[in-house]
């Protein structure tokens, strides 16, 4: 009919041929990063755009790296007008909702790095889901 | 066919115009900030009806010196109270705060009558070179001071900063639970201000040189 049909015909094909990056199972990790830290330290913290694009709860149950001796899902929680850390066993991502890592929030906690990380190294994190999904995700660390 | 032309010039127009609208608001929201009106109590800060003087406490900076109550004349006082195996909140706070200040101080002249410190509730494991290193990391400028615990409290009960140190023996990551406000202490070492979380640095930038300037005028 007229020269749009055919291209756009051409730009569904392209992006269906486009990989689902970050995606595997129905579980999207975007913006992954984690905070440089003060020379020294011991402790770090790692923050992400988790998405669930299933109908089906997902459950976080555990991360580990081999960049750290230890790595914890936490809350960083106001009580009493004081700041403090829960340890999270586990974290439910409702169906088809996203939920976000964030300063003063939820984090994963990154206990005794194996080498002093500096802005811009890579850092792979395992996320590991109720029934024996784990997802490999790539963290950049950013000052 | 002249329909076009006339649609197109008439969008133009309209967009133009509330480009000069959208200005008009901006500027004014700008000359807004700058008057007494942002210095109500607000998400950002805090300013005390009547300053309050501290009285004495001891505390000892990052270069093993003493910092007392003198140690906060002649300067504004930025008081943020933490401990550095915090992954969280106090990287946050203390990058915010190193914004804040070079918001603040575009040049030397700025600087000079302010200060940042970092007071760490967990003296047990927050020595003063594990202090001088971890606020370096934020800004060559910050100060890293701690104390005895009655000196901690004697300091955190004057501004209202609330904190809870669990030491447990043979645990290597005890919990600290810490207030997350940034106290204002004005020259004459009376807490002046607070500032509330979410921190930010623009924010806190702008209050502060409203806040110097309005007890610049009182003081002449």
């Amino acid at each position: 009919m007229n020269w749009r049909q055919p291209v756009f015909v051409l730009w569904l094909l392209a992006l269906s041929l486009v990989p689902a990056a970050g995606e595997e199972a129905g579980v999207s990790v975007r913006n992954a990063w984690i905070r440089e830290s003060p020379p020294g330290n011991s402790m770090m913290a790692a923050y992400m755009e988790l998405r669930n694009n299933t109908s089906r709860p997902k459950v976080l149950v555990a991360a580990s790296s081999s960049g750290f001796q230890r790595v914890m899902i936490h809350r960083t929680v106001l009580k009493d007008g004081m700041a403090g850390m829960d340890h999270l066993s586990q974290i439910e991502l409702a169906a088809n909702a996203n939920l976000s890592f964030a300063p003063g929030g939820y984090h994963l906690m990154l206990m005794n790095p194996k080498r002093t990380l500096r802005a811009g190294d890579p850092v792979v994190i395992n996320l590991e889901f109720r029934g024996g999904l784990v997802l490999p995700v790539d963290f950049e660390v950013r000052k | 066919m002249n329909r076009i032309p006339l649609q197109f010039s008439i969008m133009v127009t309209a967009v133009a115009l509330a480009a000069v609208l959208a200005g008009a608001w901006l500027s004014d929201i700008d000359r807004e900030y700058d008057s007494r009106a942002t210095l109500l109590p607000d998400q950002v800060m805090t300013l005390l009806p009547e300053p309050k003087p501290l009285t004495d406490f001891a505390l000892t900076d990052d270069g093993k010196r003493v910092f007392d109550l003198q140690s906060l004349k002649g300067k504004w006082s930025f008081l943020f109270f933490g401990f550095t195996h915090c992954p969280d909140v106090c990287p946050t706070t203390l990058a915010v705060l190193a914004g804040a200040r070079d918001s603040i101080a575009r040049n030397t002249v700025d600087a000079e009558d302010i200060q940042f410190v970092f007071v760490s509730v967990d003296p047990n494991r927050d020595t003063a070179s594990k202090l001088r290193q971890y606020v370096d990391y934020f800004d060559a400028s910050f100060v890293g001071v701690t104390g005895d615990d009655a000196q901690i409290a004697s300091l955190a009960a004057q501004l209202g900063a609330t904190y809870r140190v669990a030491i447990t023996p043979g645990v290597e990551n005890y919990p600290v639970h810490h207030s997350t406000a940034v106290f204002l202490v004005d020259p004459r070492a009376r807490y002046h201000a607070v500032f509330t979380p979410p921190h930010d640095a623009a924010a806190i930038s702008r209050r502060f040189k409203v806040v110097r300037k309005l007890a610049a005028g009182r003081a002449t």
